[in-house]
């Protein structure tokens, strides 16, 4: 095994192959090579999403940071030159790259004086909905439905789990979310509604079980999901008689968590459905915790990503990999600032430059990914191919607090409705959201009309042309 | 007549930012003449009246609305409509402006403030009047229920079953609010989370009965590399140095596998290898592993491990055989000498500072285990009996196969036993049958245990195990009051005292309608006070409270603290946490916390405290020999856990004292600020900048200085303490400045003057910590409704000199406590001013 100096390997957190299995119902012995298409396999394959948070902006948006093509490349369309910018390490897959810079999430910003200074609070809640938090440390939280879930409850119910929240950071810190806002806005990218935030998970064994369940042999899972199928019929009925005995504050509550119970059913006949159909396939070992670094635990999310789309357990995640007001040191990117003090570089062009440190680090966590997805063959295409990811912050001048050119670029083709290698200027005061509304149409929610604060839809690939190779 | 009301012209020279913070005075403008205040009315506190009805309304006119007005909205809030003769008006903005004003923060420092004793007069005319009106028309307010969290969750499992797990394998991280993990109304419900509450009951039936089909796993526990490898550990045998020792539930007799590694160089070499090894190829370090003690393997390390060798910086056992059940596990080295192990001129006690500049020639080093991995079981033989299966199975028939119905019938028995412990109520024959149900089922899969273990696996899963119901009367309406019944209320009791489920005795009061009756329930609150579970007060309520958890978070740049490590931070977590039990056990006054002049040290952290005269690992407590460190201020978990890694900072230790003690936050910083103590580092004139220098600095900027000037000096006044809580005299070789002046124009100088400067506010420091037990043990945050049971409790532990068992019987006499106001769940948004 190759070492790199500086970065502590853990070669036993990774997933590699041991004794149990799980059943792919999609695998490239099922398509002969070369007769399906990338296009025709769209239509029974859906594209792959992940949506990853960059949290807390990058260097790249600070005036001086822009000027010096810190995030956005200087040139847009095809020849653009990342040499300068954070997005660097994406160089090598720039064919798998569409940047698209100067678009803004207002809905981040304060609309109330009370709401002033409560950026890191709300953003992240922001990211993926588009939509202005609502304050409050209550239940009562409303934000938006997240684009993430818009799409799962769409198209999720062909796979077992329609969707995976991970993140990498603890988010139960003292004090880690205040200023009138609820920890749900600060931990949750996800909103299966306004009002219902989806909890992330850390721990990349928890994540491992819940997507192929726990237990040594496919027997031992059987036998826990016919049990665990008959005590969820029994919680139903037995819930049922309770909720007449409950007060009306109790009321709501119980009825999400009886949804929850049929949900968590169906996943279990999803399951159970696709063990019969499908092939069985060496599983790997069960990741044994949360590592240390953050490079190995990204990798393991990764790694976990890329096994669940290759067996069809889903075909969601969204990933959250820190948290705006973090004090974490990344001594692997060359910076030894602790986050948040790095983000308030107040300007000065030597600082400005070591958060960019920073943010490269964290894209330079992606092609580990990219690499993992695109060496999945089905068909005649990787499941690159049939990606879509998301990566990009809700805040731009974490110096700031602003939420005016923020960064965002989308890896993969999409299952082809992506060109990639295109770096895409919106026109000043471009909500992100219309960027996001075009996504949502490329991943064939095409009847929607509007996304957040959208104000239409953005092109993100290149007019075609009669003299377009492509 | 008194006259209360000078009149007194100063200049405001209040800064202002955003639109959030106080206001400037553009015009200044002198009160002229005189209020008066008469004797009358409204009885208070101090005795202090007004006499003219007219009296508090100009107060607030002269000295609050020109900020506080509709047009400038300082602090986003408007006293121009604010009635103070009838606060109940607008309870919410009446509660925000009692705090303001009992804290003494408003009018801000440099504004006019009315002379004499009329603020105090006004805040206690207004809580007098808040009072009257909330005991006219009380709300006991009202939440949704509660779920177990992962600390509850993990207690209950261990009362139930005698099992030990981390509940954090199983269950996603708790949402907090108001820093604690018990809110209800935060406590959303998820796909995720209900698949996690039916893993974890799978996994911990099976791990509790045995699972004699168990198939090899791994669990791995990981040894931060804050551990020091010169010392023992807790609960390793004597004779050893570092590792881990810990206990692990083996699920099944049969042979297991342990393997270990360590911590290694940049360049791949083990910490510790050959170059600067202690050992010699004659005499290797070597690695114990004990089960409950003993020695089940003894192995050399290799010196010139590698990550490139195809093993890797770990090693392994052959395969051990072990029975099943919870076990002690000890992974150490042998401990082959006394005294330093680097060859440095001060050597440090965290032995592994870095691991990139291990490998000098001349400096020796230690191996480090990084983790250790048990994995197993193969070659499984059966389940032996041990303490956990003794405790469920108690009956066990003869020939299950043979005699089905006693084997039933002992089943019955088992579910009996453990079903009204873990629903916390009796069992209804629904109940009874669905669970043989379950028996039944397992049976069939297995046989007699399989059927108990399956049974036990739904009673884990079930919603009556997971969440907190509360039943309600039937046809409550919304905004109707109902007392919680004795049952509910054995729940909530000994969840709050002891973050457990009820024992027998609250059971069995609770079965026949006692515990509610008010003697029984306050003898029944002084027993779980006394008895040692109520340690939960300290490890749950006031960690908690205190943010303790956040120690673990910050990690001392090693180039300033080189001593600092795992083991220390521990014994801090530890000396507050038995300092809090002590006043718990001992029933001490809550000022107590604030003052005590002895505390709980080990050596170790005698030695950080500079306490001579202690030695050996055990806690005890101990007189301060010098008159400086008093109560929690003086405590290493707080100084710690309120420093950045390479400097003290008083903003957080400023911000620390006016959220925790004083119930106070200061409002959020706006944006664009840069961090406020790197404003400037560099040095002056020759020299480094002390800390106060620095504040200085930054608060010359009038937008930090509007909100600065309230925290600096708080948190500067302890700044004798360093990032880690050691006394210092200096800093960067240059005499330290502690001396300051709060708000109110106090001039404190160091941590006496701030404990005086906090005891002066006793009012503060009371509700802010009742108001944190109140919503801790009604699992809901404290709105403006509370503040008047919170004054009372106050007001009645006053007659108990401030015992804590005074306030814990106020809130749990409280109509918050026993009550529930249907449909009345918290709206409360920011209430941050």
């Amino acid at each position: 095994m190759r070492f790199i100096t500086g970065k502590q390997i853990e070669r036993r957190t990774f997933l590699k192959g041991v004794g149990a299995t799980v059943s792919l119902p999609f695998l490239d012995a099922m398509v002969p090579a070369g007769r399906g298409s990338a296009a025709a396999m769209s239509e029974f394959d859906r594209t792959r999403f992940v949506a990853i948070e960059l949290v807390h902006g990058c260097a790249g948006s600070n005036d001086w940071g822009a000027s010096q093509n810190l995030w956005a490349p200087a040139e847009v369309g095809r020849n653009f030159d990342l040499s300068p910018s954070a997005l660097s390490p994406l160089d090598p897959w720039r064919d798998y790259l569409t940047i698209v810079s100067n678009t803004d999430v207002r809905m981040a910003e304060a609309f109330e004086p009370n709401e002033i200074g409560g950026d890191h609070f709300r953003s992240s809640a922001v990211f993926l909905t588009q939509s202005h938090p609502k304050q409050t440390e209550s239940s009562d939280v409303f934000v938006g439905t997240s684009m993430d879930q818009l799409y799962a409850q769409r198209f999720g119910q062909d796979t077992p789990i329609p969707s995976m929240q991970l993140c990498i950071e603890n988010v139960d810190q003292s004090g880690g979310c205040a200023y009138g806002y609820s920890c749900v806005y600060t931990d949750s990218l996800s909103w299966a509604s306004p009002t219902e935030p989806l909890p992330m998970v850390r721990d990349p064994r928890v994540a491992f079980d819940m997507l192929f369940g726990a237990g040594g042999t496919p027997e031992e899972r059987a036998v826990r999901r016919r049990t665990s199928s008959s005590i969820l019929d029994w919680i139903n009925d037995d819930m049922r008689s309770l909720r007449r005995r409950l007060g009306p504050n109790d009321h709501e509550r119980l009825d999400r968590y009886l949804d929850n119970v049929r949900e968590i059913e169906r996943r279990i006949q999803g399951i159970e459905a696709q063990n019969t159909s499908g092939e069985q396939r060496e599983l790997p070992e069960a990741p044994a915790g949360v590592p240390d670094s953050f490079s190995e635990h990204m990798r393991l999310m990764f790694d976990l990503q890329a096994l669940a789309f290759a067996s069809d357990m889903t075909r969601v995640f969204a990933l959250k990999t820190g948290r705006d007001a973090s004090a974490r040191v990344y001594p692997e990117s060359g910076s030894d600032t602790p986050f948040h003090p790095a983000s308030h570089h107040g300007g000065v062009e030597e600082r400005v430059l070591d958060f960019a440190k920073i943010n490269q680090y964290h894209v330079s966590m992606l092609p580990y990914f990219l690499e993992k997805l695109s060496e999945i063959q089905e068909g005649d295409s990787t499941m690159l191919d049939k990606s879509m990811i998301v990566f990009g912050s809700p805040m731009a001048d974490g110096n700031l607090h602003n939420h005016r050119r923020c960064p965002l670029v989308v890896l993969g083709k999409g299952n082809g409705t992506l060109d990639g290698n295109l770096h895409v200027r919106a026109p000043d005061g471009t909500p992100m959201s219309n960027a996001m509304l075009s996504i949502m149409h490329k991943l064939g929610m095409d009847d929607m009309e509007h996304f957040g604060d959208s104000t239409g839809e953005m092109a993100l690939t290149m007019p075609r042309t009669s003299t377009d190779a492509r | 007549m008194k006259t209360l009301i000078t009149a007194i012209a100063t200049t405001a020279t209040v800064l202002t930012y955003a639109a959030v913070a106080w206001a400037p005075a553009e015009d200044d403008f002198a009160l002229a003449g005189e209020s008066r205040v008469h004797d009358a009315a409204v009885a208070s506190t101090s005795g202090l009246v007004f006499d003219d009805p007219g009296a508090e309304g100009e107060l607030i006119e002269q000295y609050c609305v020109r900020c506080h007005s509709d047009r400038r909205l300082q602090g986003n809030l408007s006293l121009e409509e604010f009635d103070p003769t009838a606060p109940s008006n607008d309870p919410v903005l009446a509660e925000k402006v009692v705090v303001k004003l009992r804290a003494e923060m408003m009018p801000p420092p440099g504004a006019r403030r009315p002379a004499g004793d009329s603020l105090t007069a006004l805040v206690e005319s207004l809580e007098s009047r808040l009072d009257a009106a909330a005991a006219a028309d009380p709300n006991p307010g009202g939440r949704t229920f509660q779920r177990l969290n992962r600390a509850e969750y993990q207690r209950s499992v261990k009362d139930l079953l005698g099992l030990e797990i981390d509940a954090g394998d199983y269950l996603p991280l708790d949402t907090k609010s108001n820093n604690f993990d018990n809110i209800a109304d935060v406590q959303m419900v998820s796909p995720t989370l209900l698949d996690a509450y039916l893993t974890a009951a799978a996994e911990i039936s099976r791990l509790a009965v045995g699972n004699p089909t168990a198939t090899p796993l791994e669990r791995q526990y990981r040894i931060p590399r804050w551990v020091s490898q010169s010392e023992r550990v807790e609960g390793a045998p004597f004779g050893t140095r570092g590792g881990t020792s810990l206990v692990h539930t083996f699920p099944a007799d049969g042979e297991y596998v342990f393997r270990f590694s360590f911590h290694h160089e940049t360049t791949g070499t083990a910490v510790g290898n050959g170059r600067s090894s202690l050992a010699t190829p004659g005499d290797p370090e070597q690695v114990e592993i004990s089960i409950d003690g003993e020695r089940v393997a003894l192995l050399d390390i290799d010196r010139w491990m590698h990550v490139e060798n195809p093993e890797g910086v770990e090693m392994r056992t052959e395969p051990i055989r072990v029975t099943a059940g919870p076990k002690r596990v000890t992974a150490a080295f042998v401990k082959r000498m006394e005294g330093p192990v680097q060859d440095l001129v001060r050597p440090h006690d965290w032995s592994l500072a870095s691991t990139a500049i291990a490998g000098e020639y001349g400096v020796m080093q230690l191996p480090h285990m990084r983790d250790l991995v048990i994995a197993g079981p193969w070659d499984v033989t059966g389940v032996s009996d041990h303490p956990i299966r003794d405790r469920i199975f108690s009956c066990y028939p003869d020939q299950p196969e043979q005699r089905p119905d006693e084997a039933r019938a002992c089943a019955a028995e088992i579910i009996d036993d453990l079903g009204p412990e873990a629903f916390r109520r009796p069992l209804t024959d629904e109940d009874r049958e669905a669970l043989l149900g379950f028996y039944d089922m397992g049976l069939e899969e297995g046989g007699f245990e399989i059927g108990v273990r399956t049974a036990l696996e739904a009673i884990l899963a079930s919603p009556n195990f997971v969440f907190r119901f509360e039943e309600a009367p039937a046809q409550i309406e919304l905004g109707e009051t109902y007392r919680v019944s004795d049952e509910d209320l054995a729940s909530r009791l000994s969840y709050f005292l002891w973050g457990l489920p009820p024992d027998d005795e609250l059971r069995s009061l609770a079965a026949e309608d006692r515990l509610s009756d008010p003697e029984t329930l306050e003898a029944q609150v002084l027993r779980m006070l006394g008895d040692e579970r109520s340690e939960a007060l300290s490890t749950r309520f006031a960690s908690q409270w205190l943010r303790l958890q956040d120690l673990e978070k910050v990690h001392p740049d090693v180039r300033f603290a080189p001593d600092y490590h795992q083991q220390l931070a521990d014994a801090m977590l530890r000396e507050t946490q038995l300092f809090f039990t002590h006043l718990v056990r001992e029933d001490e006054s809550m000022f107590e916390l604030y003052t005590a002049d002895y505390t709980f040290v080990n050596e170790r952290l005698a030695r950080h405290y500079d306490i001579p005269g202690v030695s050996g690992d055990q806690f005890r407590r101990v007189d301060y020999p010098y008159d400086y460190r008093r109560g929690i201020l003086g405590h290493g978990s707080v100084l710690t856990l309120t420093s950045h890694a390479g400097r003290t900072s008083p903003v957080l230790r400023g911000k620390w004292i006016m959220e925790v003690v004083m119930g106070t936050p200061p409002p959020p910083p706006p944006p664009g600020v840069p961090p406020l103590e790197e404003t400037s580092d560099e040095a002056t004139e020759g020299r480094m900048l002390t800390t106060k220098e620095r504040m200085e600095v930054h608060r010359a900027n009038p937008t930090c200085n509007a909100c600065h000037r309230f925290i600096d000096p708080l948190g500067l006044a302890l700044d004798s303490y360093d990032m880690t809580g050691k006394w210092r005299i200096k800093e960067n070789g240059v005499p330290l400045e502690t001396n300051g002046e709060l708000y109110d124009g106090t001039q404190i100088d160091g941590p006496a003057a701030l404990q005086q400067a906090l005891l002066d506010r006793p009012v503060l420091l009371l509700r802010a910590f009742t108001s944190n037990l109140m919503a801790y043990a009604l699992g809901r945050r404290v709105e403006y409704y509370d503040q008047p049971v919170i004054r009372g409790i106050v007001r009645q532990a006053e007659e108990e000199d401030y015992r804590i068992s005074s306030f814990v019987l106020g809130v749990v006499q409280s109509d918050a406590f026993q009550m529930q106001r249907a449909g009345a769940v918290s709206t409360a948004a920011a209430n941050q001013h």
